[in-house]
């Protein structure tokens, strides 16, 4: 009788396991909503914590890559191209299987994956990893 | 009705075109009370008929693409097609294989797009989210 008197107390004052991820509850107007967290009135909640290690979209360092291309080929899905024109590499997200044998390949450590996963778009192409502008400057 | 229908609640009908059962379980995964969609009004039903969203995972096989444009079309219009997983959306591993007849952008069109293999449960509900973004916009452009 006492451990179920402690279960209750404990249970009243628990706060709720669910992770309000965008927002407790429906905003009336998701647009006005998304505008107001543009401009700093509204607070999108935080996602749960990724665990370490986790392998998230691609973060490629130009001015380190030797452009040795064994990223491409040991690429799973064919997800990394060469551009020839740009002498960089392109990435497409919606195709990656984010297996990270690029990264463990990469003799140079040009190719790191950060944690970014939010990555939904209307584009399918949206995700792509273009090169910076920095190289268009260069050239 | 048109648009209206959807202020509220979307009603999610789920169909797996051959994937792999990893996008299924984060899509379930997002139900749980750890991220509960439910919140939101977000339930899956049974029957395409009651759907107002259409979730796809996996590339399509050839035996499953009758199949999906029936799916497709038992969608009660106004509906929103979502592709989960990079096999939707452009064939991931699979994309040479001799039995896909292509992604399903090739057979239907699709509003949104989530990335991942398998995404995280919170990108999937980041990817409804958009739905319901674009779904606002053009109600907005029908009271013009």
């Amino acid at each position: 009788m006492l451990s179920l008197a402690k279960q209750l107390i404990k249970q009243l004052f628990k706060k709720p396991e669910t992770n309000p991820f965008p927002s407790k509850r429906v905003p009336k107007s998701v647009i006005k909503f998304m505008k107001k967290v543009k401009k700093g009135e509204a607070k999108i909640n935080e996602p749960v914590k990724t665990p370490p290690r986790f392998r998230g979209r691609l973060i490629y360092y130009e001015d380190k890559c030797i452009r040795c291309k064994q990223c491409i080929r040991v690429c799973p899905a064919n997800a990394l191209e060469f551009d020839e024109k740009n002498n960089v590499i392109k990435h497409y997200v919606s195709r990656c299987t984010f297996c990270g044998q690029c990264v463990d390949i990469c003799p140079v450590k040009a190719l790191e994956q950060s944690n970014e996963f939010l990555l939904a778009d209307y584009n399918k192409n949206a995700g792509f990893l273009e090169p910076k502008e920095k190289e268009v400057e260069k050239g | 009705m048109g648009l209206d229908a959807l202020k509220k609640s979307l009603w999610v009908f789920h169909l797996n075109t051959g994937s792999c059962n990893g996008c299924d379980i984060e899509i379930i995964a997002a139900l749980t009370p750890r991220y509960d969609v439910e919140r939101f009004g977000i339930k899956l039903v049974g029957t395409p008929r009651h759907a107002d969203v259409l979730l796809i995972t996996g590339p399509v096989t050839r035996k499953m693409k009758k199949r999906l444009l029936r799916v497709y079309e038992q969608v009660p219009e106004p509906k929103v097609v979502v592709v989960v997983g990079n096999c939707g959306s452009t064939g991931g591993v699979f994309y040479e294989s001799y039995n896909l007849v292509g992604p399903v952008d090739k057979l239907i069109p699709v509003d949104v797009y989530v990335p991942g293999c398998p995404p995280r449960p919170e990108a999937i509900i980041a990817g409804i989210a958009k739905a319901w973004e674009k779904l606002e916009r053009m109600r907005e452009k029908n009271e013009r």
